[in-house]
């Protein structure tokens, strides 16, 4: 899954001399975080709103107008940070996941060879993405299957669910296991009733998980 | 034998008669698939001969009445044109190379001859039923081969060719106008009705259901509250696998009489698969047949005090044809019409029916409590569905108009 396809195009910017006054208006009237900051086209920083907050005076020691006005007569470009993680649209959105936790930070601008803005993606984007592939893809039963960690496993039950039953899989999840260790597939088949599916697939050898009282597959490890 | 007018029933509650009507004609079992498939017709005709061996017909308050065949505008109603041109040509024999596209032609939802014109009965059933109740002569109707709650409106799914109930459902819109609540409690997610409706304020649907986390259709979660307009008038109770009948029952006293406070409907259409009892082999849910007979007269008791006691219930999955599905939608029909029922199946139904059943038929029209094997993991199932239904509370009904300024 590419970043472009995941990101927010046109996102709101501000310019360097912007005030803080102006980031923090914005951040509220667009119910967002996070604002490139972008000089001729280029991406030159970035602000959040938490940036601003940190910056204002605290209500203890000042009034509310002095803090207004510190607010209204500071440049954004006195706190934004100028040393931006970007990331391309070409990306996967993976490498925008890995890149947000290594820096520690909430948003990257999404830039072109140039360095010009073409969008910004987020951590509720990631999350949204990471929803969107878990979730059932449609009407669809979910079962999982214990592969062990040999070549052809994988195709094999591949081939009971789908050559042998003529079911289809709507979604397939493999996720890792260390090495040596059996891989719980994830399996979304497309029938009300796996019942087929699941005895095809026991008799072909390999352990089946769905809800159960007995054995919990789940709890055993894997996912 | 049924005994006609007021006593107490099992559980505490006071039977009184209401006028009823259950729709029925032996064509509908011609909504069949292969005869080894698991929606099995079987299970009407042991429905009916059960209801007919209690007494629970007669030709004044608990009639039974033909169904009619749905006209092509109503199913167009709720579904596409193009669906229907191709549920057409495929039940008269043409050509089937696109039928995947429509949800036909798997296992789940084979192509039969005669499809399109069986399926109409089916879904002219349930509008009968609605024209019965709406019209005033009864005040419940039953339509038992009804409750195909997957077919959406360009797609069969999971058993289900046309959407009865949304056909209903949009004939009482039509000529009645007024709001509809949809209750659906088989275990499977009532995800046709659901979609079909998702943006109309309405029509409200409220489906219980094991959780979509690994049963079909594998959603009906909580955040699923409906779209535009619609939003907050789709409601969603996922309930962890092996739930039984009190934490199940408990959710269903708690909300459905707060759901038709808020919305105060004009008319209850009630989906009532019994495909979430501990013997169907399709779910994981573990509940009696207590489930059935206590949730009809919750509905009931309910759409007493908000909607003149308006009910249109149709049937819906159940798949343990020969030991639930007869006994649960026999205590359905009881409890929608008024009558008490006795604790013995009649002699004479078990010895008709043995000799072809696979398994040992139950002598009791209600689970024994020591038949029941108690579920280990009870407590935390029974805290995580109150969780759900926390949840739901909060999210949903401040969404519906006028909830909490007591109209």
């Amino acid at each position: 899954m590419l970043v472009k396809k995941r990101m927010t195009r046109d996102p709101v910017t501000v310019s360097p001399a912007q005030s803080l006054a102006d980031a923090l208006r914005l951040t509220r009237a667009r119910r967002i975080r996070h604002l490139p900051v972008v000089l001729d086209g280029e991406v030159v920083g970035i602000v959040s709103d938490r940036d601003v907050r940190l910056a204002m005076p605290s209500p203890l020691t000042e009034s509310d107008d002095r803090r207004v006005a510190f607010l209204e007569g500071t440049a954004i470009s006195a706190i934004m940070r100028g040393d931006v993680a970007t990331i391309g649209g070409n990306d996967t959105v993976e490498d925008a996941a890995k890149l947000m936790r290594r820096r520690r930070i909430g948003a990257l601008p999404v830039v072109d060879a140039h360095g010009r803005l073409l969008g910004i993606i987020t951590e509720s984007d990631v999350l949204d993405a990471f929803v969107e592939i878990l979730g059932p893809p449609g009407q669809s039963s979910r079962i999982e299957v214990a592969l062990p960690d040999r070549p052809g496993e994988l195709a094999r039950a591949m081939r009971v669910i789908g050559e042998e039953q003529g079911v289809n899989v709507c979604s397939l999840m493999v996720p890792p296991a260390a090495a040596g260790e059996r891989r719980m597939a994830i399996v979304q088949v497309g029938t009300i009733d796996p019942r087929p599916v699941i005895e095809a697939l026991e008799s072909a050898g390999f352990e089946v998980g769905w809800p159960s009282l007995e054995t919990d597959l789940r709890l055993g490890g894997g996912a | 034998m049924a005994v006609a007018g007021d006593g107490p029933a099992a559980g505490g509650w006071r039977v009184s008669r209401v006028s009823a009507a259950l729709v029925w004609d032996p064509a509908v079992i011609g909504y069949k698939f292969r005869p080894d498939h698991p929606f099995n017709p079987r299970r009407l005709e042991l429905t009916l001969s059960l209801i007919e061996a209690l007494g629970l017909v007669d030709e004044k308050h608990a009639r039974v009445v033909a169904p009619r065949m749905a006209t092509e505008a109503e199913l167009l109603a709720v579904h596409s044109r193009e669906y229907v041109e191709a549920v057409k040509r495929f039940s008269a024999g043409g050509d089937a190379s696109d039928a995947h596209r429509w949800g036909l032609g798997t296992d789940d939802t084979p192509i039969f001859a005669g499809m399109h014109e069986v399926t109409s009965l089916v879904t002219g059933g349930s509008i009968r039923a609605a024209e019965l109740v709406m019209s005033g002569q009864v005040k419940r109707a039953f339509n038992v081969c009804g409750g195909l709650h997957h077919a959406h409106r360009d797609r069969a799914s999971g058993f289900c060719v046309y959407s009865d109930l949304a056909a209903a459902i949009a004939w009482i819109r039509r000529e009645h106008g007024g709001r509809v609540l949809y209750i659906d409690y088989d275990a499977h997610h009532g995800d046709g009705p659901q979609g079909i409706f998702y943006e109309d304020p309405d029509v409200m649907t409220l489906s219980l259901h094991e959780s979509g986390r690994y049963l079909f259709p594998g959603t009906g979660f909580v955040d699923e509250l409906g779209e535009g307009d619609g939003y907050g008038y789709s409601l969603n109770v996922p309930l962890e696998p092996f739930t039984e009948d009190d934490s199940w029952l408990d959710i269903h006293r708690k909300l459905i009489p707060e759901v038709m406070e808020a919305y105060r409907p004009d008319v209850v259409v009630l989906q009532s698969g019994c495909d979430g009892h501990a013997l169907d082999p399709l779910t994981h849910l573990r509940a009696t047949t207590r489930l059935a007979e206590e949730t009809t007269r919750i509905v009931c008791e309910a759409a007493d005090a908000v909607c003149g006691g308006r009910v249109v219930a149709t049937g819906g999955g159940g798949y343990a044809v020969w030991e639930v599905v007869p006994r649960a939608w026999t205590l359905v029909w009881a409890a929608l019409s008024g009558q008490e029922v006795p604790s013995r199946i009649p002699r004479e139904w078990l010895e008709r029916w043995q000799g072809e059943a696979p398994v040992l038929l139950p002598e009791m029209l209600r689970d024994r409590d020591e038949d029941h094997k108690p579920v280990p993991r009870r407590d935390e199932i029974t805290a995580t569905n109150r969780r759900t239904l926390e949840s739901l509370r909060r999210q949903a009904l401040p969404l519906i108009r006028g909830y909490g300024l007591g109209f």
